[in-house]
């Protein structure tokens, strides 16, 4: 057992603790005067941008009673266009899920030419970044109108932007994964004499792996997500149906719509999980 | 003991029909550093030698053994690996060069999410390019057998399916030193083999080491911070200090007092 041992503060003690206080950091510092005037600012910017946003209580509880009509009429779903409506939900998907394939597959030799550790000059690199912020950048619906005007109405213009959406986003992920990856087993392989092809192959691919699962997977996600907004620009798919069931009042279609929606979004989901954590457990 | 106030700046006088390394007036430094790493070392490693660099942490051993293989690009100084001279070679015939050394390294360096097969069939890129060395679904039966020879050697045939992240320090260690008898190599390099490694199963692989070294007539030239390997395993020993190599001598004549002082 150990004994307990009490120990009496003395005023010497007293002395030294408050001299220890003293040389130390106060807790909190009074923010700077720069400080001061940049919330003061920001407060500012805010207040006039809550006007812009045209945030109005009167009018959300004026609108109140419009949602409750829409919202009425919006059940029971109307079914009596289920099977164009789920032919054109496919149509969405095929559209996101080629649009995405052939954008992984392009995104790939683009990361590596973005890479730091695998492009073969830093010119190559600075311009190949560039090229796939530029896609990311632009929004798709922006994407969708240019494609539109390019190719015309459908689901060519359609998955045009969603293969330009998904290199935007994969190659910057791709090459990032691959610049994390551990340098040990490359260097490992240069000793050896193996090329720099075989070291990317072999090591930095695996090594990637995962975050090019997650990232390819993510991508598939999105692209459902957006291939139904694009065709509200005449981008093919069943954001064209909605946007025809909205304008003719036919609330009970669009709730059909926004259900099948749901399901595909879901469905994709939890696809995606379940073939994310199986492969990641594969060896190979 | 060899070692004295003057720096070695003379290699022993070894032909070169009988070294297997020869390293003369090298010097490194790095960007933003005023002093040397190290400067005007010379030494050479005769073929079938077993020779460990010993020095306290940060002396440039490891940046040394790289150096060696132009891993890391020395300031100054000329090499000679197996009778080719590294300092004029660059790109392929650099590569070229570099296959006859196989290289163990302190982290095994092994790529984690392949099987141990995969990664000692990474060591046949060192002759040949592609798709066939890439992974173990892609080899050519005869390759695949080769290296499940190696893993064997090693005592590691019951691992090779298992994935590298699912071993442990000393299972990696040993598909390490599979990848680099799978390269065919006339010389090993190993940096600090043991240092990621509880005693015994650092003591196991240099023991492996021992005999594998033995049994093919490789020369081995390994770093160490354990001096009771560097005298128990090393033919020779050499030492760094203070940026220079101040100590070149047969381990015979070394004790372990005398190297102690080479990690004060």
């Amino acid at each position: 057992m150990f004994e307990r041992v009490e120990k009496t503060v003395t005023p010497v003690d007293k002395a030294n603790l408050s001299a220890v206080d003293a040389q130390m950091p106060v807790r909190f510092e009074r923010p700077s005067w720069l400080s001061n005037i940049l919330c003061a600012l920001f407060m500012l910017f805010f207040l006039w941008s809550m006007s812009s946003a045209g945030l109005s209580l009167s009018d959300l509880v004026e609108g109140l009673p419009n949602m409750a009509t829409i919202a009425g009429e919006m059940v029971p779903p109307a079914t009596d266009r289920a099977a164009p409506m789920a032919s054109a939900i496919l149509v969405t998907f095929q559209m996101a899920l080629v649009g995405t394939v052939i954008g992984i597959i392009i995104s790939i030799p683009v990361a590596m030419l973005a890479a730091r550790n695998t492009s073969p000059h830093p010119i190559v690199r600075h311009v190949t970044r560039s090229v796939v912020s530029f896609f990311r950048t632009v929004p798709d619906l922006a994407w969708a109108l240019f494609f539109v005007a390019s190719v015309g109405l459908g689901t060519f213009a359609g998955t045009l932007t969603i293969i330009i959406d998904t290199i935007g986003f994969c190659a910057r992920f791709f090459a990032e994964s691959m610049e994390e990856v551990d340098p040990g087993p490359s260097e490992a392989l240069a000793s050896i004499g193996a090329s720099p092809i075989d070291r990317i192959v072999v090591v930095l691919v695996p090594g990637a792996m995962p975050s090019f699962i997650n990232t390819s997977l993510f991508s598939l996600e999105k692209a459902v997500r957006s291939s139904v907004v694009l065709g509200l620009v005449g981008a093919g798919g069943i954001g064209a149906e909605l946007a025809v069931s909205m304008e003719m009042f036919r609330y009970d279609q669009a709730a059909t719509i926004v259900i099948m929606i749901f399901v595909l979004v879901f469905a994709v989901e939890q696809f995606s999980s379940v073939i994310r954590n199986r492969l990641l457990r594969q060896s190979v | 003991m060899n070692s004295c106030a003057e720096p070695l700046t003379m290699a022993r006088s070894v032909s070169a029909t009988t070294s297997s390394l020869q390293v003369s007036g090298l010097a490194k430094s790095f960007d933003g550093c005023s002093q040397a790493v190290f400067s005007d070392v010379s030494f050479t490693v005769s073929t079938g030698q077993s020779v460990a660099l010993i020095g306290a942490n940060g002396a440039g051993k490891s940046t040394l053994l790289r150096c060696c293989a132009r891993l890391i690009e020395p300031d100054a100084g000329t090499i000679i690996l197996d009778g080719v001279a590294l300092s004029s070679k660059s790109g392929s015939e650099l590569r070229r060069a570099r296959n006859r050394v196989g290289f163990v390294f302190q982290k095994h360096c092994l790529v984690p999410r392949l099987s141990a097969l995969s990664n000692v069939l990474h060591g046949n890129l060192a002759h040949r390019s592609g798709p066939r060395n890439w992974l173990q679904g892609l080899a050519r039966q005869e390759v695949r057998d080769r290296a499940m020879d190696c893993l064997d050697q090693v005592g590691m045939a019951h691992v090779a399916d298992k994935r590298c992240d699912q071993l442990s320090g000393g299972q990696s260690q040993r598909v390490a030193i599979a990848r680099a008898l799978m390269q065919e190599p006339k010389m090993l390099f190993a940096d600090e083999p043991t240092a990621s490694l509880d005693p015994q199963s650092g003591e196991d692989i240099m023991e492996l080491f021992s005999s594998l070294v033995k049994a093919r007539g490789l020369t081995l030239f390994f770093v160490s911070h354990h001096i009771e390997h560097a005298l128990h395993y090393s033919d020779r020993i050499l030492g760094l200090q203070g940026r220079q190599l101040l100590l070149d001598s047969p381990s015979q004549s070394e004790s372990l007092p005398s190297l102690r002082a080479f990690y004060v």
